[in-house]
């Protein structure tokens, strides 16, 4: 079957002019200064964004934003000096979930994400908060994922704002299937 | 699935005459769409980006043996297994062999256009397998028992009225309930679903040869979930999904998000790389990838029409389409519609079945003018033309047609000299012309504006 399928491709081909590769992606956005483009774009779309000059300062505002929780979903990945004082839950039980971005891009308002701290955290919970270094923050996607190129885990996944739908009545809605709020944390 | 496509002209009738609220919801689906892509590629430089992502796809595809070689050895090393598959029977082979090596009992799916040309649903349930369509569009028409309308939006055909009622027969959601109230009466049946499945199954955006990268696009979150919670991932890709780099990816993604919905880039992006890794706290412990042909070869060795298999499925040419936006996509009788469903039609099913899909057409040009990959949809529209009427397989006033507005055009005096007598002529008199009158029967007697439909359009909007 596969031989076949190849085989009647190159037969397609013989005859085909090969068009050359266009080479790089002549798109990327540079938009000023990049945590400043990245914060507009993701609050466009609906998602909220918290920067911080220190983990001290971070620290400060979790203890706050945490109390309106009662259990947590953290993926193995967020760093131990970022954990909640909340009991940890199961993901698909968990009011929040929280993540660590390995980058974000500022032209698309995307967070870079990453299997190996576990995925359900990232989907399940209806609030997903989500902390970013500052130097992790690109001004394109085409920089974020050549950044990631090299360790490519078995899932890269893009978080560009809620989950949202307009399948009915043309009324966009948050919160389908993945979280309808999330929050970025931007620590310099 | 079940073709109707040659029953084009009765189907289209039937909608306009008994369903005027489908064409209401479509126009209104499809001007917003338009405008969200007008936008937004107004906002870069989108003659640029399209160049670029048409030979990114051109030189994919006409490397294709190699790319898809190479794409099937990193697949392989990054713990995919890769199937082959030339025909649906071969692709629901695939699925009933996995499907049984992992005792599945219950299918989540993503939105997969190649999975409705295949007929994958009926080919589950018919091993007794539940499928449960997870985006919200697509649960929507699977409760109606009926096929998407649209390659992005596929219940845009429904109304909010339609849907109030279909989730309060099946939900018990109050009649009048708001979108977010429905929205929430599916996410907690769709959530049980995504947690109790057995095996989730997509399509694919794009294959990076370079890397094994199957990439996805979405905005609720369900493809993510559907290949992610359950412990088996089936991905159908059709082989003209190949791209050759990593580096190709970044670009591609944002064109076809602007071109179908108008976003810098869909909402969730999922680019996978295999089963879950050692360490890793979840995800699949199987990913499958089937690569389809399906017709594709046949296309690819077509040298009028092959580069219809440059198409990213963003919707962007139906949207803008003046047939389609009359009817919807059901008209179409087959799984894709408008423009690119009308070049794709004669090519896949052949011209007895597909050969009146192109004649669907005004030949306005608008689809080619938006097409993020630049595939020249008119002209492939007027190829197919030329060839169902050279075997003899158009209705005859349509061949006559055809065979006058092409020797027409080929002399424009002649032909602005017709499209200005035509416009003189009393309707009395043009209501008897043969190829005007099944068009007038569902349009009624309309007055001819001064300026031709060409000449306004290439005015510009208002």
């Amino acid at each position: 079957m596969r031989d076949r399928i190849l085989a009647r491709v190159r037969s397609a081909l013989a005859d085909r002019e090969v068009v050359a590769h266009p080479g790089a992606f002549p798109g990327p956005l540079h938009a000023g200064p990049v945590i400043e483009a990245f914060t507009d774009r993701f609050r466009a779309v609906g998602g909220e964004v918290e920067r911080f000059a220190g983990m001290d300062e971070a620290l400060d505002w979790l203890e706050g934003f945490a109390s309106a929780f009662a259990g947590v979903a953290a993926g193995a990945d967020v760093p131990a000096e970022l954990a909640t004082k909340l009991p940890t839950v199961p993901a698909r039980d968990a009011p929040l979930g929280v993540s660590m971005a390995r980058y974000a891009a500022a032209d698309t308002g995307s967070l870079v994400l990453d299997s190996k701290g576990g995925r359900l955290p990232q989907l399940l919970p209806p609030t997903h908060l989500v902390w970013v270094r500052a130097d992790a923050v690109m001004a394109t996607l085409d920089e974020a994922l050549e950044a990631g190129r090299g360790d490519l885990p078995a899932v890269l996944a893009l978080h560009s704002g809620p989950s949202r739908s307009a399948d009915i009545g043309r009324v966009i809605v948050t919160g389908v299937h993945g979280p309808g709020r999330v929050v970025v944390g931007i620590v310099d | 699935m079940d073709v109707h496509s040659r029953d084009y002209a009765a189907r289209a009738r039937a909608i306009l005459r008994d369903e005027p609220h489908v064409r209401e919801a479509v126009i209104g689906a499809t001007v917003a769409f338009d405008q969200h892509r007008e936008r937004a590629y107004g906002e870069v430089d989108s003659d640029a980006w399209r160049a670029w992502a048409s030979d990114v796809k051109s030189h994919a595809l006409t490397n294709l043996a190699d790319y898809l070689e190479e794409a099937e050895s990193r697949l392989t090393e990054n713990g995919v297994v890769v199937h082959w598959a030339e025909t649906a029977a071969d692709v629901h082979s695939v699925l009933e062999a996995v499907a049984a090596d992992h005792g599945v009992r219950k299918v989540v799916k993503g939105k997969s256009m190649l999975s409705e040309e295949l007929g994958v649903n009926d080919a589950l349930e018919r091993q007794g397998i539940e499928v449960v369509e997870t985006d919200l569009g697509e649960y929507v028409i699977q409760l109606f028992g009926e096929p998407p309308s649209h390659i992005v939006g596929p219940a845009i055909h429904r109304s909010l009225e339609d849907i109030q009622e279909l989730f309060h027969r099946v939900h018990g959601t109050p009649p009048h309930a708001t979108p977010e109230d429905l929205a929430a009466a599916a996410r907690v049946a769709l959530r049980e679903a995504f947690l109790t499945a057995d095996m989730g199954i997509t399509g694919g955006n794009f294959l990076v040869a370079e890397t094994g990268t199957l990439a996805l696009i979405e905005n609720e979150g369900n493809i993510r979930l559907a290949t992610s919670a359950p412990k088996v991932h089936v991905a159908l890709v059709g082989i003209e999904k190949v791209i050759a780099r990593w580096s190709d990816l970044a670009g591609m993604l944002q064109l076809t998000s602007r071109a179908a919905t108008g976003q810098a880039v869909g909402t969730f992006v999922s680019m996978i790389h295999g089963p879950r890794r050692d360490g890793e706290p979840d995800g699949p412990e199987a990913v499958h990838v089937i690569l389809v042909d399906n017709g594709r070869t046949g296309m690819l060795a077509d040298e009028a029409t092959w580069e219809a298999l440059k198409c990213v499925r963003c919707g962007a040419c139906l949207n803008v389409c003046p047939v389609y936006r009359q009817t919807g996509g059901h008209a179409y009788g087959w799984v894709y519609s408008g423009p690119i469903g009308a070049v794709l039609a004669p090519a896949l099913l052949g011209l007895d079945e597909g050969g009146a899909l192109p004649f669907a057409s005004t030949l306005c040009g608008a689809c080619t003018e938006v097409c993020p990959v630049r595939i020249p949809l008119h002209d492939m529209l007027l190829t197919w033309r030329r060839r169902t009427v050279e075997a003899g397989k158009a209705p005859a006033t349509e061949g006559l047609l055809l065979s006058a507005y092409a020797a027409a055009a080929k002399r424009p005096a002649l032909f602005r000299l017709g499209a200005a007598g035509l416009q003189l002529l009393p309707m009395a008199v043009t209501r008897r012309l043969p190829f005007l009158k099944s068009w007038l029967a569902v349009h009624g007697d309309l007055p001819w504006s001064k300026p031709s439909f060409l000449r306004r359009w290439k005015a510009g909007p208002k």
